[in-house]
């Protein structure tokens, strides 16, 4: 046999750990600020919360159907899942020695304090003595493990302390074991008084040290923190099933009791009381995860997002509105003119909401129709304008993805309201998750139906548009409302897919038309023509699409792509893919948008998607790809794109080990693509606001008067 | 305030693998923009080509689709439309509990239409797809190949010379030659045997081999001529003989799961494809065509052009010239006091106006009202004794061109009660009418005695009549001062009818002579 050759492909799972080591590489930096660095730090923990539910359980779960059929960087279920907990704990202690280390103390340099139940001064444990009384005491529930008894319900990513107890007088039965949750409806962490700057203690700690009033006729001996992490992937059977709410509605119950993917505890626990933690949990040996630091960090996003401190965060950048939309006009006649395209979170998103509003507003608008996918939920302008629109008589049709991983029960009352003002809602299609983001709205003009289209990358949630990086198009080009109609026909059952005209759509479509843009650029090379790729999205895993992309750097063409997470794609390769460069960038803003440049023989062409390279976007979802068509707006994309290659302060070159390093050395004045893009669209906007439109003002005969 | 609705409306093609429906509204310029195209497979083709009866299976999933094509016609506010039924429908034993459960789940009201109906929708779609296109110099053979059958239709310029429908359906073929037979390879080798026999008895009927030029419809060769031809929304492509013929050749190599899997069809579309392309290309090589010209124009397409208002008034007035002239040369034939004709029905129609916005009369009452009064006295030709009635005779026996024999039926009721007898349970003709028709029976009858009580002697005494509404009172106002005394007395027994049922007296009034 021939030695093991390097496989063609990077595993998906080491290179999302290394995506979330960049995160943490962020939480590192000095030169982040500092509350910046404790956001960075707790979206670590949350992204690796979040990892652990979902892939490292269903890597579990093949291990267990004895699935041992390697992924195509060669490695089998088990081996990868060894893999991950190794690197996901060495990312775990350098995360905890910086909380210890850095983090604490700088903040409470800046006289912000997390202080230990020790280092409390005589005043705060009085403090902390009396809320205990009035606010924690009565929402305490502790639940004493009986001797072959069921085990208690442990909720998923809670945090709960176990207590070990014994006996105040002789004569009673042994040790005992006992479980308290943390309560979680107050706040993780308690504000102290505190003479200057802030002060705060975990809620857990300050429970704690008051058990013993808990426990009649026991005396607490021992009592460490632990937080359980349980598989999330709903599975659901919707064969034969027309009702699909109530049936996600006793998924979410099911999930409440699944299996156990990790189990963190509080270094130093007793191992009986672990023992029996492991063992009433059905947790194994792999599956433990000792810690000191907080278990649970996502308290500390509140320190993160409190008022004032503005000297601990990133200038802020304020959202653009984009000058066209400050003329007095109505949105339809503004789009009419010309198609616009805005990029958040530097663009405001309120042009979106604007246009959503508008349709429900406007007595000539017929049909709004629309993808819900991830929402702020009833408080979000757009569900509020829709059930508006609904109530006013207008035909609205809302394709509500309730599946979208967590938000499921947050999605459930909205899109109950929305029915009950009349709109159609549609909870899916069977079998696809509806990822495309696109809003039509159908407007009776005085010279016939006029369909206006909004399409993005990015979801309809004007919270996530301020931190997220998207692209979005609004048109009134007649082949992009044909082909939303068509679009809206079919995913609401009412027709088969039509022929696109513009529009690309997944599954089906896609996976052909984007292979078919690579194959093209190889045609074009191989003919002498100029060919180039340059694509930027957020993971890159499609093995034919990734084998394509290798094909093209064998054609000698230069393939820059930028993907900010999962790339399985491995670059820099001789004889595979040594015209392949790879960046990925971790700022300020969550890189969220997928843009695609093909260089085609010097005709380029430009694409937006709201699907990235993977097989699940591509075969198993509804996704919509779309060009840019006109051509002062292909241009700034195309340049925007450009801009995020040239980036040398936080972007970072994936080597053809996976490894990632820092592109250029950070030199004060460096290129950061996140600042550079703000400081372009405010100029490009200042200069048209300087330019005054120009007028004619008709110049008359001066009466003669007299 | 709202922008003015605008012309809108939609099409409804109930086939034999899929029931269409195109949205569409008039441009200023009279061009029809389609607006929303929805398709939705049901394969209605499969239970009527082989057990002759619709399944509920397939009666509920139509119901269904047009349930949701409904919604989308109620989004724009679609309220023209004409849905149509073709051979699946037609040849089915239950089509009347179908029309009927879809005419109940969702308000539409869809007709049967014959073969030569639905080539007349197609064929004008078609002329309208080729105007801007080059002449057709020579003939043409006009091929769409459905689920049920192909109709082929030979033009010579732009008039049909030959036409006809014959069993080369796709579903229909499919269902003949069983895919179990073996290979894929052998079974497409029975199939093209098969189609060959069909389209030597074809050449019986039409002639394949005079076609200069070849055009073709139908959704499996839309598909063809978008993978061949580029995107979609062209009206028509040109693909060479040669490209159309390898096409084909390759496609016949995969199975309908390799065609699924390849061009992302849905899997009925691909059981049809290759039987369907198969037809087309058999009957290519028949011609001398060198080119296939592949159209987009649907029989959708001929019933929008239909639907349009321009086309349509265009249409119905040409209609309404046809059936006149019909009238009047079947008056001549019965001996006719043309003059008489003439002048009772301008003066019924007259009525008629006043009337027509508050009776909500259509123009169809109008045109039933002109013929009757055109005939209401042609009875007089067998004799003058009870002629009313032998009006009636003669009109409902007689074939006029462009009236259904219920609309005879109707004018014939009208016209014989212009006199005498007000309509009554117990004359049998009028009671065989169903109530709505009764009562429009009565109110034409109504008009048409007081508009010949105004001609009593035949003299066309009343010209340049005018008719006012005063109230409760239809005043007519007869410039001039001549004896209107007898026209006067006609009136008072004539108009009873008139009070009867619009409630309404007739008033005669002599204008003051201008200076």
């Amino acid at each position: 046999m021939s030695p093991r050759r390097p496989a063609e492909f990077l595993n998906r799972e080491l290179s999302w750990l290394a995506f979330n080591a960049r995160v943490l590489e962020e939480a590192e930096d000095a030169g982040t600020p500092l509350l910046e660095r404790l956001r960075f730090y707790c979206i670590f923990h949350s992204n690796l919360d979040e990892f652990f539910m979902v892939r490292v359980a269903s890597l579990m779960r093949k291990v267990e159907e004895g699935d041992r059929r390697p992924d195509p960087a060669g490695l089998p279920p088990a081996e990868q899942l060894e893999l991950i907990r190794s690197r996901a704990a060495e990312l775990a202690g350098r995360a905890e020695n910086l909380y210890y280390n850095e983090l604490l103390p700088a903040l409470a340099r800046e006289g912000i304090r997390i202080l230990e139940a020790d280092g409390l001064a005589a005043e705060q444990k009085a403090y902390l003595d009396d809320c205990f009384e009035r606010e924690i005491f009565p929402v305490l529930t502790p639940v004493a493990l009986r001797e072959g008894g069921a085990f208690p319900y442990i909720a998923g990513l809670a945090l709960y302390l176990a207590v070990r107890l014994v006996p105040d007088s002789e004569g009673e039965p042994g040790a005992r074991l006992a479980v308290v949750q943390v309560p979680a409806g107050l706040p993780g962490l308690v504000r102290l008084p505190a003479a200057d700057g802030r002060s705060y203690c975990w809620l857990s700690d300050a429970v704690r040290g008051r058990l013993a009033g808990l426990f009649r006729g026991y005396r607490v001996v021992e009592a460490g923190a632990f937080r359980l992490t349980r598989d999330s992937e709903l599975e659901l059977d919707d064969e034969g099933s027309d009702d699909y709410l109530r049936m996600l509605e006793s998924g979410l119950k099911q999930r409440k009791r699944a299996r156990s993917v990790r189990l963190q505890y509080e270094r130093g626990l007793s191992p009986h009381l672990l023992a029996g933690l492991q063992q009433g949990l059905e947790v194994e040996d792999r599956a433990l995860v000792a810690g000191r630091g907080p278990l649970d960090p996502r308290p500390l996003m509140g320190i993160a997002d409190m008022a004032g401190f503005g000297h601990l965060r990133f200038a802020p950048q304020p959202p653009l509105r984009p000058p066209v939309f400050e003329q007095r006009r109505s949105i339809f006649e503004i789009i009419r003119e010309g198609d616009i395209v805005l990029h958040h979170p530097y663009d405001s998103f309120e042009p979106v909401i604007d246009f959503i509003r508008s349709a429900a507003d406007d007595p000539d608008v017929l049909a709004v129709k629309q993808t819900l996918y991830r929402t702020s939920g009833l408080a979000s302008p757009v569900v509020a304008a829709l059930i508006r629109a609904a109530e006013a008589g207008k035909q609205v049709t809302v394709l509500v993805e309730l599946t979208a991983r967590f938000d499921e029960e947050r999605n459930i009352s909205w899109a109950r309201h929305l029915e009950e003002a009349g709109a159609h809602v549609i909870y899916g299609v069977a079998g696809l998750k509806v990822h495309a983001k696109i809003a039509l709205v159908v407007r009776r003009e005085a010279d016939g139906i006029r369909r206006y289209v909004h399409l993005g990358t990015g979801n309809y949630n004007e919270r996530t548009a301020r931190v997220y990086t998207d692209i979005g198009l609004l048109t009134a080009a007649e082949e992009f409302g044909a082909d939303a109609s068509g679009f809206f026909n079919t995913i609401t059952g009412y027709s088969e897919p039509p022929a696109f005209s513009r529009l690309v759509m997944a599954p089906h479509q896609m996976r052909q038309a984007v292979l078919g843009l690579i194959r093209r650029e190889i045609d074009r090379a191989r003919a002498g023509q100029s060919a180039g790729i340059a694509a930027k999205m957020n993971s890159l895993v499609d093995p034919e699409i990734i084998e394509e992309l290798y094909r093209a750097s064998g054609a000698g063409i230069r393939v820059r792509l930028n993907v900010r997470g999962i790339c399985c794609l491995r670059p820099g390769v001789r004889g595979l893919s040594e015209n392949i460069r790879v960046v990925s960038i971790v700022d300020r803003y969550l890189e969220h948008s997928r843009v695609f440049l093909f260089d085609n023989g010097g005709a380029p062409e430009v694409y937006v998607s709201s699907a990235d390279w993977m097989p699940r976007n591509l075969d198993r979802r509804i996704e919509l790809m779309f060009p840019i068509l006109q051509e002062d707006w292909k241009r700034r994309v195309a340049a925007h794109l450009e801009a995020q290659f040239r980036d040398d302060c936080k972007a970072r070159v994936l080597g053809a080990d996976g490894t990632y390093e820092r592109a250029g050395a950070r030199r004060p004045g460096a290129f950061r693509v996140q600042e550079e893009i703000y400081r372009r669209l405010s100029a490009e906007y200042d200069e048209v606001r300087r330019t005054p439109p120009v007028r004619f003002v008709p110049l008359e005969r001066k009466e003669n008067k007299g | 305030m709202p922008n003015p609705p605008a012309a809108l409306m939609a099409a409804i093609d109930i086939g034999a693998s899929a029931i269409r429906m195109d949205v569409a509204e008039v441009r200023e310029d009279g061009g029809i923009r389609v607006l929303d195209s929805l398709k939705k497979g049901v394969q209605l083709g499969k239970d009527a080509f082989t057990t002759g009866t619709l399944s509920e299976e397939s009666i509920r999933s139509a119901c269904a689709a047009l349930q949701d094509f409904k919604r989308v016609m109620d989004t724009y506010g679609v309220l023209r439309y004409r849905a149509v039924a073709t051979s699946a429908v037609r040849e089915s034993s239950n089509s009347d509990r179908f029309l009927d459960r879809i005419l109940m789940s969702t308000g539409l009201d869809v007709e049967i239409i014959d073969g030569p109906e639905e080539n007349r929708l197609t064929l004008s779609a078609v002329l309208e797809a080729l105007r801007g296109a080059p002449a057709l110099e020579g003939k043409s053979l006009l091929v769409e190949v459905g689920g049920g059958s192909a109709d082929l239709t030979l033009l010579a310029g732009q008039e049909p010379v030959q036409s006809g429908t014959f069993p080369l359906g796709s579903i229909r073929l499919r269902a003949g030659v069983r895919p179990d037979v073996g290979t894929h390879d052998k079974w497409v080798r029975y199939l093209a045997r098969q189609i060959s026999n069909i389209i030597s008895t074809v050449k019986g009927s039409i002639a394949l081999a005079e076609a200069d030029h070849f055009i073709a419809l139908g959704g499996d060769v839309r598909f063809a001529g978008r993978i061949l031809g580029g995107p979609a929304g062209a009206a028509c492509r040109s693909i060479p003989r040669a490209a159309f013929e390898s096409f084909v050749e390759s496609v016949c190599k995969l199975t309908p799961e390799a065609l699924v899997r390849k061009y992302g069809l849905s899997y009925p579309d691909a059981e049809t494809l290759v039987p369907a392309l198969m037809v087309y290309v058999q009957l290519l090589r028949q011609t001398a065509a060198q080119e296939v010209i592949i159209t987009e124009a649907s029989i959708r397409a001929g019933i929008l052009q239909d639907l349009a208002p321009a086309e349509e008034s265009a249409r119905r007035s040409k209609l309404t010239q046809q059936i006149l002239s019909a009238a009047r040369s079947l008056g001549r034939k019965y001996q006719y006091d043309e003059e008489h004709a003439e002048r009772v029905r301008a003066l019924a129609e007259l009525i008629f106006d006043q009337l027509q916005a508050e009776q909500r009369f259509d123009e169809n009452h109008r045109l039933y009202l002109q013929v009757a009064s055109l005939l209401h006295d042609i009875g007089l030709f067998v004799g003058s004794r009870a002629h009313h009635k032998h009006s009636y005779y003669l009109i409902s026996q007689s074939d006029i061109f462009g009236l259904r024999p219920r609309e005879r039926e109707i004018i014939a009721n009208v016209a014989r009660y212009h006199r005498r007898a007000l309509p009554q349970r117990t004359h049998l003709p009028f009671v065989s009418l169903e109530r709505d028709e009764r009562t429009l029976v009565s109110k034409l009858a109504a008009i048409l005695r007081v508009a010949n009580a105004l001609d009593r002697e035949h003299l066309q005494k009343i010209r340049d009549l005018r008719v006012a509404r005063e109230g409760d009172q239809i005043v007519l106002t007869v410039p001039g001062a001549a004896d209107l005394t007898m026209e006067r007395l006609a009136l008072a027994t004539r108009s009873d009818l008139f009070r009867e049922v619009f409630g309404k007296r007739i008033i005669l009034r002599e204008a003051p002579q201008s200076v």
